[in-house]
């Protein structure tokens, strides 16, 4: 009963913050609850009856959360778990009270939460997860005052509140480190690629530390080949074919990790063949490799955040498809895309964004030849739209967040989330 | 008969935070656009060190990596000495630039002692300087980005400009930058070549010269160096400054 008042004060916020600004406001009441009622976060996350499961890592995270969640629910589960744009507490209080009862309990079997590094380990102190699941530490040089070191050393905090096991990619120098300090009686499971799946990637698979040794242990699950929108992986013995929602080895380790984790959440209820089904049922999102219909004709939208993405992007473009380049205002100092070799491009239909000229420069110096250069990132998609249909693959468009807004923008695409 | 060029970068596995140390790839691009071929050696391990380099390039890290890079410049401070007296090209910027300067004043964790190639040292600033910086050179206008934690001291003697915007090497300096010869030590991070096609064209003609080649820009460079001077002028106009 000792958080009903609390409750009560943060429905009636919500209510007003919804009149003021309908649809708005939604971090507003739980900034209030957090306040007058400081352990409900914490209280309430705990109590979950089948405990609590905690994603964090550099990338790869919102992949693995949804894909966790959807195998979860397949075996019968009733699952909370946070929008990934909430993942700061304000937001994790409010998410709850949208599910909580008068007493400010919910009725899920489990709770899933997705947790960026940094605000992961700040609120990780009060919480004891059953299962901690890392995916990786990825060289991110877009932020120069948060090195892997920094990054590594939070999600040795995170994993250091796990109760039942701590779920590891094995190809991270950084979380094999981790793994070998985890408290006696908790379970380390491993995922990984094969040496055939590494060889395959052109520029290695982005961590901040290649572990030195593939996983070799039988009990991991294994990714042993990609190819297009499948992989198949070895899991307790048997190959199995897994769907993913977009090309990419980093899909097909996403999809390990969330197999690796719901393996570790549910033990011996887990079945394989459900989990498999429910992974490759994870719908692909919007500048993450899904093809959307624009004008009559397929485009792909690629989103590019950090050197790292940009490289895997780059690296998965299909051969010979025409591709739209856009960087914004959002990237200050395109310099550090530098190190991203996109000779594997050859050639660019049109380049884009505010920082058109910067990108121009970085992909000549690649020998990338460029047919035009057009600042104006309305009319560049307007008339690579009107480009002709290229007679293999799709149209593709690679974008920085400030050009994916104005893109969508422009062509009166719903927002993600939204119905269309 | 072409001529074969090797340009050495040091440690880009350390010092490429802002791909500075793709610079090599600039002038390896601009030696082919002239007609020739070119070959960029990383030097990771002190071994890797090509013999007669034509140029090299030390890019910027993150403090983590001072040591480190200090270390494997250490093991080849012999050849730099040498090459930075007999007119070899070297780009050093940043962190890289801080390392073959007398030295850097960490504000924590004490000092980390340079090779001594050129005058000067790195110093604590109160607030990170990061933003765009504009200079006047006697290449014309440089323009860049700087994103750097420590002033320099000890340029004045020969600085590579006079900043027009920016904090360059502070201390109410004015200056930002320090030249030796051929041997240039630089905050401006990135492609600085790419976007200074004359302070490209002014190594290369270095380069070319002592080979007894003489350095002219190719057609693609040009139009290339188009696409630098919108990037420039949307730069200078941006900061209020006139366009090139
Ligand atoms: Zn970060």
């Amino acid at each position: 009963m000792r958080y009903v008042p609390a409750i009560v004060i943060g429905r009636t916020v919500r209510t007003l913050a919804r009149l003021r600004k309908p649809g708005g406001g939604s971090a507003v009441p739980g900034l209030v609850v957090n306040k007058v009622a400081p352990g409900y976060l914490a209280t309430t996350l705990n109590s979950f009856r089948d405990g609590l499961v905690i994603v964090s890592g550099s990338s790869g995270k919102s992949t693995t959360t949804k894909m966790l969640v959807a195998v979860l629910r397949a075996h019968g589960r009733s699952v909370f778990t946070n929008p990934s744009t909430a993942n700061i507490s304000q937001g994790l209080t409010s998410a709850l009270l949208e599910r909580a009862d008068l007493q400010g309990r919910i009725h899920d079997d489990i709770a899933v939460l997705e947790m960026d590094e940094g605000h992961g380990a700040l609120i990780a102190a009060e919480l004891s997860p059953r299962v901690v699941a890392l995916t990786n530490v990825m060289v991110d040089q877009i932020d120069r005052f948060h090195d892997s070191e920094m990054v590594a050393t939070m999600l040795t905090a995170i994993a250091a509140r796990a109760t039942d096991a701590v779920v590891v990619n094995a190809d991270d120098g950084y979380l094999v480190q981790l793994a070998s300090s985890v408290p006696a009686g908790v379970r380390v499971d491993r995922f990984g690629v094969s040496s055939a799946v590494l060889d395959a990637a052109p520029h290695g698979l982005g961590h901040a530390r290649l572990a030195p040794e593939r996983l070799s242990d039988p009990s991991g699950i294994v990714v042993g080949a990609v190819s297009g929108r499948t992989a198949s992986m070895l899991i307790d013995g048997d190959e199995h074919t897994v769907g993913l929602p977009a090309r990419g080895v980093h899909y097909a380790t996403d999809a390990a990790a969330a197999l690796s984790t719901a393996r570790a959440v549910l033990g011996s209820a887990f079945d394989v063949d459900l989990a498999v089904a429910a992974v490759g049922s994870i719908p692909p999102v919007f500048g993450r490799g899904e093809v959307v219909e624009v004008r009559g004709q397929q485009v792909e939208f690629v989103l590019v955040q950090n050197p790292a993405s940009y490289q895997l992007n780059i690296d998965t473009l299909e051969p010979g498809a025409p591709v739209l380049f856009a960087i914004g205002s959002d990237v200050r100092d395109p310099s550090y895309f530098w190190p991203v070799d996109t000779s594997r491009v050859s050639r660019v239909d049109i380049v884009s964004g505010s920082k058109a000229w910067e990108l121009a420069l970085q992909l000549s110096y690649d020998d990338v030849e460029i047919d035009r250069v057009e600042t104006d990132l309305g009319r560049a998609v307007d008339d690579f739209l009107a480009l002709p249909q290229p007679a293999t693959g799709v149209k593709t468009i690679v974008f920085s967040a400030d050009s994916m807004r104005r893109t969508r923008a422009h062509l009166g695409l719903t927002s993600e989330g939204e119905p269309s | 008969m072409t001529t074969t060029f090797t340009i050495a970068v040091i440690a880009p596995s350390l010092l490429n935070t802002n791909g500075d140390a793709e610079n090599a790839r600039v002038l390896a691009r601009r030696a082919e656009w002239a007609g020739e071929t070119a070959t960029i050696v990383a030097v990771e391990v002190a071994s890797d060190l090509p013999e007669r380099p034509d140029a090299v390039v030390i890019g910027s890290g993150s403090d983590s990596a001072l040591v480190p890079a200090r270390d494997l410049l250490l093991e080849i401070q012999d050849q730099l000495r040498v090459w930075s007296t007999s007119g070899v090209p070297i780009l050093a910027v940043g962190t890289g630039w801080e390392l073959i300067s007398w030295g850097v004043e960490r504000a924590v964790g004490g000092v980390v002692e340079g090779l001594g190639i050129l005058a000067g040292r790195g110093v604590p600033r109160r607030e990170r300087a990061s933003g765009d910086l504009v200079l006047s050179s006697r290449f014309g206008r440089i323009v860049g980005f700087e994103n750097h934690a420590r002033d320099y001291v000890g340029a004045e003697g020969s600085p590579l400009g006079r900043v027009l915007s920016g904090s360059g090497n502070g201390r109410d300096s004015s200056q930002e930058g320090v030249v030796m010869g051929d041997v240039i030590g630089t905050h401006l991070h990135g492609p600085v070549l790419a976007k200074n096609p004359a302070l490209a064209d002014h190594l290369l003609t270095s380069m070319f010269e002592r080979r007894g080649l003489v350095y002219q820009r190719g057609e693609r460079a040009a139009s290339v160096d188009d696409y630098a001077v919108a990037a420039r002028n949307q730069i200078l106009t941006g900061l209020g400054l006139d366009a090139d």
